[in-house]
């Protein structure tokens, strides 16, 4: 095979011919496959990958001439893996985070009304019942918890809902439309008011930074994400690319919680609570865990931090609180 | 929708030339690829498609393909595969977008939810049609393209109309369950399921198969109903039989979690991750006999002109090959997969052959008259054979 000018001569054991290169059309190149060249007539002549001239048909496939001279490069291999590990850590862990709340921030609030309207019908009648609180009860806790939220800054419109939840125990959780539900099971565990409130400003938190239409954009975002990839990735299907989704889905939550806790810490201290009622929260709702070990979908145990290192920062919070305490008290004593 | 992921890819046939005694009437298949070089193209692939969010994917899958396609042989010549990138992204991104809206609908409205997949499914019989047209119309043998004639009727029966019909004990059960019956019902749901699930699949292989050409001849498929309802049977049987060790798996897991005085509820990643492992063995096995056992009724009953497919996978080597891959996968933490999947390949093509009097030269022959007619059947769903739903 040659090349005469603008056209190609090749001569075998019982054929030859000879063609323009511009009705020529080439294969592109991949590792261990051979060059095929379709001619104008129909047929076909096949090539070993070396014998091909690199400049012949320089003009056609040039993003895969690129990455087939990446594929032959065996130090490209290596590079591939550093780059896959890097690739990935930084997309989930900063690019698809952060494109999520980019977008959760221009959602109108709307759309958040509906998705808690939503989450609301699906469990309510289900799995939310009446509250059988007392009335006066409930009062008390919803005057508390309006004056408590009208101090914290940044807040959108929230509301207090108490519902009687056997199926999930002792529980709080905060809806995307601002509302803010506690189970009766979590009232009768709680000691007192401040801690009640130490468990309202932790929702408050997830409120305040719209957590939870953060957490449906990240978490769609990473299924939808997951299936591109998949499609080459993995050949188990679903099954290997259901762990991965999980482990990311609940690496968020937990970084969300971890967030709340620390607007419910400064919103105490703002309002002179001793974060240590966030401690006394969560004791009090690690007994009535134990006491009613048949409270399976756990939302609230489950996808938060460990307690030892919530209770640890809690405390920690506590000891930051009493000292500018002091140190307000001392001013004040010097004046 | 194709799936990429199980059928993965284009399993055609392998044997070395070197088999004495072999009958000059059995025309086999080889596969040539390698693990090494499979790996360096893989490898690169999977780094461009995260860097470009998986624009690149397109090319990736093209180039796969290509890459399986020329390395499987039959009678001495490699398949091809000629598609271009370009409209597989097009169809990827429509899917992704398709995809996207059905999975955030789901969270603010069920009804927007439930319309996407009506839309999705009133078209899926649709798309598989052009899908099946799209990569028979891209492979081709000895420059002879196969072909996929469509056939939207026939799609719209085997794919939309028997899944509505399976709705009706799905319907029965939810009314015995209203009433009070809900043992009843379970057991009339399945019944039900199993009584037209592999009628189902028997027909879809039946209308797949029988739409695709090669060389001007379209493929014939004997269809055995019965063997399918033995397919499901025996999976059935298999899965129950694997519940035991399963279950015993997980009480010793459990039981030690508990005696290690580990709280399942403050570390429910651990308890996925070994709910994950007792069940994965079950889903392997399971998975592996049907598709073994489905692949090989696909092409024990397909025939073109004068010859005969045979297809002879078997369950034990297959469950090996499998159940070594996932282990490979999972102790390389994945850079196993390209050897893993030419595992697969090789002892895929290694049983697939085709039994017939003759040199196969009338195909060639043709091509040559026909020039080149951009149809084709389509090697990967017709080999790989698995379109789910």
């Amino acid at each position: 095979m040659s090349r005469v000018g603008d056209s190609l001569n090749w001569r075998g054991a019982d054929v030859a011919g000879c063609a323009p290169f511009s009705d020529i059309e080439p294969s592109a190149r991949v590792i261990g496959v051979p060059f095929t060249l379709w001619l104008p007539d129909g047929a076909q002549l096949q090539i070993a990958h070396d014998d091909m001239p690199a400049d012949w048909f320089a003009r056609s496939h040039r993003i895969e001439r690129t990455v087939d001279r990446l594929e032959r490069m065996r130090s490209i291999a290596i590079v591939s893996i550093v780059v896959v590990v890097l690739a990935t850590i930084g997309l989930f862990e900063y690019v698809l985070p952060w494109t999520a709340d980019r977008i959760a921030s221009h959602m109108p609030h709307r759309a958040e009304v509906v998705m808690g309207r939503e989450s609301l019908s699906v469990l309510r009648g289900r799995i939310l019942l009446t509250s059988q609180l007392p009335a006066d009860r409930r009062a008390h806790l919803q005057q508390i918890f309006d004056r408590f939220a009208h101090g914290v800054s940044g807040l959108p419109p929230v509301a207090i809902a108490f519902y009687n939840a056997p199926a999930i125990g002792a529980n709080a959780f905060a809806l995307p439309d601002g509302t803010v539900v506690f189970t009766d099971d979590l009232i009768k565990a709680l000691p007192d008011d401040r801690s009640f409130l130490a468990v309202a400003a932790h929702e408050l938190g997830h409120q305040a930074h719209h957590h939870m239409m953060r957490e449906v954009l990240r978490s769609s975002g990473v299924v939808v994400i997951a299936g591109m990839l998949a499609g080459d990735v993995t050949s188990v299907g679903s099954l290997a690319s259901a762990i991965p989704v999980f482990l990311l889905n609940s690496h968020y939550s937990r970084a969300f919680e971890a967030d709340a806790d620390n607007f419910a810490f400064q919103a105490l201290a703002q309002q002179s609570i001793d974060p240590m009622a966030f401690v006394d929260a969560m004791r009090a709702l690690e007994q009535a865990h134990h006491v009613s070990a048949d409270s399976q979908a756990d939302r609230y145990l489950s996808s938060h931090p460990l307690d030892s290192e919530r209770i640890a920062r809690a405390e920690a919070a506590s000891r930051d609180f009493r000292r500018t305490q002091s140190e307000r008290a001392n001013t004040l004593a010097r004046q | 929708m194709h799936d990429e992921t199980m059928g993965s890819g284009i399993y055609l046939p392998e044997i070395s030339d070197t088999i004495i005694g072999r009958s000059a009437d059995v025309h086999e298949f080889e596969f040539r690829g390698n693990a090494r070089d499979y790996f360096r193209i893989w490898i690169v692939n999977v780094a461009l498609s995260i860097v470009t969010l998986g624009i690149y994917s397109a090319w990736a899958s093209v180039r796969t393909r290509r890459y399986m396609y020329a390395n499987t042989l039959f009678e001495g010549s490699p398949f091809e595969y000629l598609a271009r990138p370009i409209p597989i992204l097009r169809g990827r991104l429509i899917a992704a977008m398709l995809f996207a809206t059905y999975v955030i609908a789901g969270h603010f409205s069920r009804p927007l939810q439930l319309a996407t997949m009506g839309v999705v499914g009133v078209f899926m019989p649709w798309m598989v049609v052009k899908g099946l047209m799209f990569r028979a119309r891209y492979s081709a043998w000895r420059g002879l393209h196969f072909r996929f004639i469509a056939d939207y009727a026939g799609a719209y029966q085997w794919y939309l109309l028997v899944y509505l019909l399976m709705a009706i004990p799905l319907g029965l059960f939810g009314l015995l369950k209203s009433v009070g019956h809900p043992l009843a019902g379970a057991l009339l749901l399945f019944a039900g399921m199993f009584a037209f699930y592999p009628w189902v699949k028997g027909n879809q292989q039946q209308w797949m198969a029988e739409h695709h050409y090669f060389g001007g001849k379209s493929f014939r498929f004997t269809t055995e109903i019965g063997a399918y309802y033995r397919i499901y049977g025996a999976a059935f049987g298999i899965a129950l039989l694997c519940m035991i060790p399963t279950g015993i798996l997980m009480g010793i897991f459990f039981n030690g979690l508990v005696k290690g005085h580990i709280d399942p509820k403050t570390h429910p990643i651990l308890i996925v991750l070994v709910s994950y492992l007792c069940l994965a063995p079950l889903y392997i096995t399971i998975w592996t006999y049907t598709h073994v056992r489905m692949t090989n009724a696909l092409y024990n009953q397909a025939s073109l002109a004068r010859y005969q497919m045979q297809s002879s996978l078997e369950f034990g080597p297959m469950l090996r090959i499998y159940m070594g891959n996932a282990l490979a996968i999972i102790f390389t933490l994945g850079l196993a997969i390209p050897w893993a999947k030419i595992q697969v390949v090789r002892y895929r093509a290694s049983c697939l052959r085709v039994i017939g009097e003759g040199n196969l030269e009338e195909f060639t022959q043709r091509a040559s008259d026909n020039d080149v007619s951009a149809t084709g059947t389509e090697i990967d769903s017709l080999l790989g054979f698995d379109i789910g739903l």
